[in-house]
């Protein structure tokens, strides 16, 4: 953590509010991202992780404050974001294989009629070779499992050129060698200088992947280094609103009675 | 028979000719609007967009007459409003499309049926129904291809807007794409194909120009360029195919074209090497295994 104190920060909260109607979704957030840090967005469902992410993209109005990245709104710097939602909208039998999915990401780049350039491909090439994906670049996407779709999309991201990805619960419904492999690409590219942001629940995952955390529960709980974040007073803030309805859950599961 | 007569002497007739020409517009560019229907699951709005073209058609006769410009552009502006009216009930209520179009297009025919039985002179439902690819004027001709040209255009130009639209929407947004922009355009272009289609094969068929095609390419390809490419020819083979059948067996020419593509469809359905229903059915039997109990 010594190159902290000469690390900028790449994105900046102010004050921002959303609000979905009536619901507040975000309150008054002031937070700052450092460049090339990797960082947890943490927080009990209805927290606010995922509108987090998707108002840097400038998907909702602000309520209040603004959100800056370098000096600009990051709506008018899209190339630089890569966002990956949950992963279920997508439909596994389109007619479209790993390369094709991984091309995508060159799109925005190109001109109407323009097609892929010897240096796009090299890029897509790249990409799917940083994702060990080069085997099995011309299978059609229901033929892999789910960890190696998840990285698809990971090089399509790559593929982009951007250097700020926003991963929306990228570990969800990974199994336990899939997250193990997420981890190691995530740490790889924090080590290449690449600003990652994601939402996450495990927090024993959280602890050892990330540098750097955020909590929230609406408002900003706490923000900064990952340890500091994660104390059990801030966890205990963040989560204790009491969502369940019982208040030790594991007390209902050792009182009700199992048929043997 | 000879394969002059067969295949070449039909279209000595200019009326054959015309015919030809016309399903062979509407084949290509139902075979690319087809493709993107069956990919976003709006198989089943096409139908409901052919109905809803009724008022449409049932005005413009009560105003003008049977002019063929009129019927045209009465039955797509009845088209665009089911379409885009839907299209924007969805986003601005809770109602989903599926439910909006279903409600919207059910209004639409009524008034369409009302507008009928107030109809001086009995609006024949059965061209409207059928058409007749047999009976196409020079001006609907001219309609068609003009139509079927600025589909393919439109489809070139917005390539890859298009696929990521229809491949992942969530994506398109966030590179700072124009989604419901496509997504109406998508939706004009499908009503005034339908439109088009109305004169020459009618409504329901038409529909089967622009889904049968693009699900019989659907069960052979993994790639979306090569999907488009096999559609069209699958459309442009059963049109072809149809039309001979119906000059040779005096059958129907909307209903030939549709039982040719609906033959290609069965067959692909059926044999289709790596998503065919045999292929499907071999392997459950190959791989099963009994289960053993042990005692």
């Amino acid at each position: 953590m010594a190159a902290t104190n000469i690390t900028h920060n790449i994105l900046r909260f102010r004050d921002v509010t959303v609000r979905y109607g009536r619901t507040v979704a975000l309150q008054g957030v002031s937070l700052d991202i450092p460049c090339g840090s990797s960082t947890a967005i943490l927080g009990p469902n209805g927290a606010g992780k995922s509108t987090l992410l998707r108002a840097i993209l400038g998907w909702y109005p602000l309520a209040s404050g603004e959100i800056l990245l370098g000096d600009a709104h990051p709506q008018h710097m899209l190339p630089r974001l890569a966002y990956l939602p949950q992963r279920q909208v997508i439909d596994w039998d389109f007619p479209i294989t790993v390369r094709g999915v991984v091309e995508q990401g060159r799109y925005p780049a190109l001109k109407f009629f323009q097609r892929l350039s010897a240096s796009d491909h090299q890029r897509v090439a790249r990409a799917l070779e940083e994702l060990g994906l080069t085997e099995l670049a011309d299978r059609q996407i229901r033929m892999l499992s789910g960890g190696q779709q998840q990285r698809v999309f990971l090089a399509r991201a790559l593929a982009q050129g951007a250097d700020i990805f926003l991963l929306d619960e990228p570990f969800a419904g990974l199994d336990l060698f899939a997250c193990e492999e997420l981890t190691h690409i995530l740490r790889a590219w924090e080590a290449q200088g690449r600003t990652v942001l994601a939402a996450v629940h495990d927090l024993e995952l959280v602890r050892r992947t990330f540098t750097h955390g955020v909590l929230l529960d609406t408002s900003l709980v706490a923000a900064g280094d990952i340890a500091a974040v994660l104390s059990p007073e801030n966890i205990d803030r963040a989560f204790r609103r009491g969502r369940c309805a019982h208040t030790n859950p594991l007390h209902f599961a050792r009182t009700t009675d199992f048929p043997s | 028979m000879s394969l002059y007569e067969f295949f070449i002497a039909p279209f000595s007739y200019e009326f054959m000719q015309r015919g030809l020409g016309a399903a062979m517009c509407l084949s290509v560019s139902g075979g690319l609007l087809g493709c993107i229907l069956v990919l976003r699951r709006l198989a089943l709005m096409g139908d409901a967009l052919s109905h809803s073209l009724l008022p449409g058609v049932a005005l413009a006769w009560l105003l003008f007459g049977p002019s063929t410009t009129a019927l045209f552009v009465g039955a797509m502006l009845a088209g665009l409003l089911t379409a885009l009216g839907s299209a924007l009930l969805s986003r601005l209520t809770r109602v989903k499309e599926d439910a909006a179009f279903g409600s919207l297009f059910i209004v639409f025919f009524g008034a369409g049926i009302a507008l009928v039985s107030k109809l001086p002179t009995r609006l024949n439902l059965t061209h409207f129904l059928f058409g007749n690819v047999l009976s196409v004027s020079a001006t609907d001709l001219h309609l068609t291809a003009i139509v079927s040209g600025s589909t393919v255009l439109l489809f070139a130009l917005f390539y890859r807007a298009i696929v990521l639209e229809t491949f992942d929407p969530v994506f398109h947004r966030a590179i700072g794409g124009w989604g419901a922009l496509i997504h109406f355009g998508f939706l004009a272009l499908t009503v005034l194909n339908l439109v088009a289609g109305l004169q020459t094969m009618g409504v329901v068929l038409a529909l089967g120009l622009f889904l049968l095609p693009a699900v019989s390419a659907y069960l052979w390809c993994d790639h979306f360029f090569r999907l488009l490419l096999l559609s069209v020819g699958f459309a442009l083979a059963g049109s072809i195919a149809g039309i001979l059948l119906s000059y040779h067996a005096g059958l129907s020419s909307g209903a030939a074209i549709v039982l040719c593509q609906g033959g290609i469809f069965i067959g692909s359905a059926l044999f289709s090497p790596s998503y065919g229903a045999l292929k499907h059915l071999s392997h459950f039997f190959h791989e099963r295994q009994p289960v053993r109990h042990s005692d």
